[in-house]
């Protein structure tokens, strides 16, 4: 029987092809603009690494001085920890990875001085950083442990930045200058780009989810050398002059992770940073007293408000659009069935149950809704296209998955469906005796 | 086949109350062709609305092929209607988006009958009304008399045990409608009771037997060729 | 016409219209709420940065690859300055740390009495010299420009923070400092939280929007500080002849790389390129929602037409005959476009409604401001003239339909 009223739909949405045309775009548009900003958000909100972002936590304290602290105002510019703090991590933290980072800035010196510089945006990290974020390897591997101990001059590069130097050959062993030292090249990371970029959003060149770290060194090595963080430093208290007053300041700079084992270990982290930071207090720090707080991923994009007002307006104004798009295509059922009265009352005085009526009207809707679900994931890829070119942020998020692309036929079945019920409905009404007599 | 007793059947909208049936009575045999007539408003149409099992009715019995359809649901009317009724219109009622097989397929297809099955009644229907020719043709491409022809065409392929039709012959012209009702009476003669409303007198004479309709009760004008014989001599 | 029978018509086939008015609605409301949220978007791209002339304004940044000691840091801002102002098309060039919408700067919490805990704002400093006011083309409202005697010089390595004892605020950082005032020249204020020494306005420009050019009070609130630092990198503002600022900024790069005692990095950006980069996601959400409620219209007409047609069609026999009655071809006009008024305003006045609870959610969610009620009335006659226009054409066609009609059966 379903091949019936498919025959019959397919048979009814030909007779009337600008009829059918006029749903099919109505409910595609619809379906394309929630897709397309339903896309974008999805994106921008989702979990960049499953398998870990409950075990990996941020810890923040609040470092400011007490006399203008008042516990319901947040101060929007510390986001990351002192130096003196995120080495205090570093060496007896909980969990069982740890390390510490901040953006670095860095030109190659050419050999020859004619020819141009290369930059090079990074940042200064520890050696746990490539095991804790999975960054896979191309050539090379990570630095050793003894390496952070000793600041080693040495550098991991992206694969991008890697080929652009020294071509598709293996780098490593290879020498850099940058800073006025030489560096060597102990590995080049693979293909590695999770979006959101969560583990350095607070100083990644490039946005919450576009750009690189193009070089990597011991966090020891950059700050022996001075290089100056490449991002935001805040510092609420005063402080002396010089590189080693700053390393020794109250300015938060670095951000500071800790992988634990389970995500049941989080309140013994919790236990950890209480009493730390108790201790730090009994020397004079921390006056603030405010919560310690530690943030999983999801928290930590939530507390950075990676996903921007503007990302979940669109989507607001966008179904509410898809919406209208229904109920349009509701009207325009609504008078394609109403012409067909007649038959129904044919068809039912011919022996057709209502459930018969219904199933065919509704096999008929969902055809439009098919229809229109494929054009508007046409439609979609076309806008997602469009937006990506917006610019560089939205480039890294406009993209289609295969979650999106099955909810992206379930809204326009649905939307077909929901739009289709009523008239259905109302055909189903039509009484047999009535339509007995002439047209 | 068709048994009605004390049936009433009462229109109400919020002012008025109609009684468009009130101790209606009638009973038609298997094998009968009876023809009803009556003013207009008298009830006709009601009656084979009910008859039909397209409305309901509000009192008495209604006993078809022997089994009482009071209370049924709408889906087994709608299956009692399918299987054991025809339907024939004054304005035909084809559906113009269907050619003529598919046409006929449609009571077929609610009956269930696989595609051989539907295949061999359709063609024998059309073939029944000299349309097998024309099975791909759209409905528009035919003349009234034609499109009548392939909605009784429609009421035969499921062969059922009654046909009712009302005015069957009111949109054609005489000569079409004497061909459509030559038709009739053949089907008749091969074992169909049927019922048909008609304002046509002469029409209401050919068959066996005419109930006249005034005032939403019946009367039977006629029972058989015999009971002509004292009517004719009152009148 | 009357408008009582059109009603109670409506009344008796209710669903086509009432998906109608709903449409409506619901165009309403996406459409007031969306053409605010545009033009408020517009409006913050299209705030004067206070620079005169923006077109003509770029900047060239340049770091030495070696450390340098303060006087060779000063040494070679000097000759860097000089090689850029010798170069053709340079109008005027000016050292500062940092640039307007740039997007990368400093800032520094200030405070207008010594006892305040929190601070009065949190402006951009713009660390500059005698020169920048000019080179920028900034509007002094107050006060005086800085002179050579109020610059004062800082080595980073050995002063912790250096105020200057003299500097000039935006009007707006002014207002943030003293709400009850409207001369600030001659007041004091404090940097930080925690430091004892004040410094004294002495001028006041009329506008120079910070480097985050935020929405809002904020995004204007700047301080000019007049000095001489040895910074590792130094930004050049670069005022260029008109149309020449592209190949000046290149030229600028290259020859400062070109001159440079040690290798130096550089990168430039015209002020048109910061602004765009700045404003980017403002325009992409512009652009958006112009186009959904361009779609959302469009859908709207569509509805109205499709649902006047089904009416038409439902009515040809009564309307052949009404004309066969003597109703004019205006009259059956008349009768189909007040019955889509009467529709649309019913739309219209749900619409009004359910326009002021999006903004209420969308103030509540998404920190949208206040929907101006103006919107709602541009937004509501646009419906309706959409509604006039999309009903003309099957009314029209309605009201051709032969008076024969009438005395045909079928």
């Amino acid at each position: 029987m379903f091949r019936y009223y498919l025959l019959l739909g397919l048979r009814s949405l030909r007779r009337n092809p600008a009829l059918t045309a006029l749903m099919v775009v109505t409910l595609a548009i619809g379906v394309a603009a929630s897709v397309s900003t339903l896309t974008i958000l999805h994106v921008m909100s989702g979990d960049p690494v499953p398998s870990k972002s409950r075990r990996l936590l941020v810890p923040l304290l609040d470092v400011g001085p007490r006399a203008n602290y008042s516990p319901d105002r947040r101060d929007p510019y510390m986001t990351q920890s002192t130096y003196p703090d995120a080495m205090n991590y570093l060496r007896s933290g909980p969990g069982v990875r740890r390390t510490a980072l901040y953006g670095v800035m860095a030109s190659i010196e050419p050999a020859r001085r004619e020819d141009p510089l290369i930059d090079l945006s990074g940042i200064a990290t520890t050696t746990d950083y490539f095991p804790m974020f999975d960054v896979p390897f191309r050539f090379g591997s990570a630095w050793s442990a003894a390496d952070d101990e000793r600041g080693a001059r040495v550098a991991v590069l992206s694969k991008r930045k890697a080929e652009a130097i020294f071509g598709s050959k293996d780098p490593v062993g290879q020498r850099i200058r940058i800073w006025d030292t030489d560096f060597t090249i102990v590995g080049v990371v693979g293909d590695w780009n999770p979006v959101p970029r969560y583990t350095n959003l607070i100083n990644g060149s490039g946005g919450y989810f576009e750009g690189e770290e193009q070089l990597m060194v011991p966090l020891k090595a950059a700050t022996d050398l001075a290089a100056e963080p490449n991002g935001n430093v805040s510092c609420s208290h005063e402080s002396a002059a010089g590189w080693a007053a700053f390393l020794a300041s109250e300015c938060t700079w670095i951000q500071a992770w800790w992988e634990l084992a389970s995500a049941s270990d989080r309140p013994a982290a919790q236990a950890w940073l209480d009493a730390y930071v108790a201790q730090q207090q009994r020397g004079g720090r921390l006056e603030r007293h405010a919560p310690n707080e530690l943030f999983d991923v999801m928290q930590w994009m939530d507390f950075l408000k990676v996903v921007k007002p503007d990302s979940k307006l669109a989507v607001w104004l966008s179904i509410g659009f898809l919406v209208l798009c229904i109920v349009n295509t509701m009207g325009l059922l609504l008078a394609k069935f109403s012409t067909r009265a007649a038959e129904v009352g044919v068809r039912r005085a011919l022996g057709a149950g209502r459930g018969a009526i219904f199933r065919q009207f509704l096999v008929e809707t969902t055809v439009v809704g098919l229809a229109g679900g494929l054009l508007g994931l046409a439609l979609s890829f076309a806008s997602l296209a469009l937006i990506r070119q917006q610019s560089k942020d939205l480039s890294a998020v406009a993209h289609m998955d295969w979650e999106m692309l099955a909810t992206t036929f379930a809204i326009a079945v649905l939307a077909s469906i929901v739009a289709g019920l009523l008239p259905t409905w109302r055909a189903c009404q039509v009484t047999p005796a009535l339509q007995l007599k002439s047209q | 086949m068709l048994h009605m007793k004390d049936l009433t059947k009462v229109y109400r909208t919020h002012m008025i109350e109609t009684h468009a049936l009130r101790g209606f009575d009638i009973d038609v045999k298997e094998g009968e062709f009876v023809t009803v007539t009556g003013p207009s408003g008298s009830g006709k149409t009601t009656f084979l609305n009910i008859a039909g099992l397209l409305e309901e009715f509000d009192g008495g019995d209604y006993l078809l092929d022997g089994v009482s359809v009071k209370g049924l649901s709408d889906n087994e009317r709608s299956r009692l209607r399918n299987e054991k009724l025809g339907f024939i219109f004054q304005g035909f009622n084809l559906i113009p988006d269907l050619d003529l097989f598919d046409n006929v397929d449609v009571p077929l297809r609610y009956r269930g009958f696989n595609a051989a099955e539907r295949r061999r009644r359709i063609e024998q229907a059309l073939t029944e009304v000299g349309l097998a020719s024309r099975m791909r043709h759209y409905p528009a491409e035919l003349s009234g008399g034609q499109q009548q022809r392939v909605a009784i065409a429609r009421a035969l392929a499921g062969t059922p045990r009654l046909l009712l039709a009302d005015e069957p012959t009111g949109n054609l012209d005489s000569q079409m409608a004497r061909s459509v009702m030559e038709l009739l009476e053949q089907i008749n003669t091969a074992g169909t009771t049927i019922i048909m409303v008609t304002h046509d007198p002469e029409l209401a004479m050919r068959a066996q037997r005419n109930v006249h309709i005034i005032d939403g009760r019946a009367s039977d004008l006629r029972r058989g060729p015999s009971l002509v014989q004292p009517h004719a001599a009152i009148a | 016409m009357e408008i009582r029978p059109i009603f109670s018509a409506l009344m008796k086939s209710r669903t086509g219209p009432l998906l109608v008015a709903v449409q409506v609605a619901i165009s309403l409301a996406i459409l007031a709420n969306a053409l605010f949220i545009v033009q408020q978007r517009i409006a913050v791209s299209e705030r004067p940065s206070g620079v005169a002339a923006e077109r003509d304004v770029g900047h060239v940044y340049v770091r030495p690859l070696r450390k340098l000691s303060h006087p060779e840091v000063l040494a070679e801002q000097r000759r860097e300055a000089a090689v850029l102002r010798g170069l053709a098309g340079v109008k005027a060039v000016a050292w500062t740390n940092q640039m307007p919408l740039s997007r990368s700067g400093s800032s520094s919490s200030v405070r207008a009495t010594a006892e305040q805990v929190h601070e009065s704002a949190q402006p951009s400093q713009y660390f500059v010299q005698p020169g920048f006011i000019q080179a920028l083309g900034l509007r002094l409202v107050e006060g005086r420009d800085m002179t050579e005697a109020d610059v004062m010089e800082s080595d980073p390595e050995k002063d912790a923070e250096a105020i200057p004892p003299g500097v000039i605020v935006t009007e707006s950082l002014g207002r943030a400092l003293f709400p009850n005032e409207s001369r600030f020249v001659g007041r004091t204020f404090y940097f930080g939280l925690g430091g004892e020494q004040a410094t004294r306005i002495i001028g006041v420009i009329e506008r120079l929007q910070t480097t985050g050019a935020q929405p809002g009070e904020a995004g204007e609130q700047s301080v000019l500080e007049p000095l001489r630092i040895s910074q590792p990198g130094s930004h050049f503002a670069i005022r260029a002849e008109p149309g020449q600022i592209d190949r000046v900024l290149q030229e600028a790069a290259e020859t400062l790389r070109k001159t440079a005692p040690v290798p130096v990095r550089t990168f430039t950006r015209s002020m048109e390129v910061d602004r765009t980069n700045r404003y980017r996601n403002e325009k992409a959400l512009a652009w958006m929602l112009i186009a959904v409620s361009a779609l959302l219209l469009l859908v709207t007409v569509s509805g109205i037409v499709g649902m006047t047609m089904l009416r038409v069609a439902q009515r040809r026999k009564q309307i052949g005959v009404r004309r066969a009655l003597g109703a004019r071809w205006r009259d059956i006009l008349r009768y189909f476009v007040t019955e889509n008024l009467i529709i649309t305003t019913g739309g219209i006045a749900a619409g009004l409604l359910l326009a002021l609870g999006l903004n209420r959610l969308l103030i509540a969610y998404l920190g949208v401001p206040r929907l101006p009620l103006e919107y709602l009335a541009v937004g509501a006659v646009a419906l309706w003239m959409l509604g006039v226009a999309a009903v003309y054409g099957p009314a029209a066609r309605a009201a051709g339909i032969s008076p024969a009609i009438a005395t045909r059966t079928a």
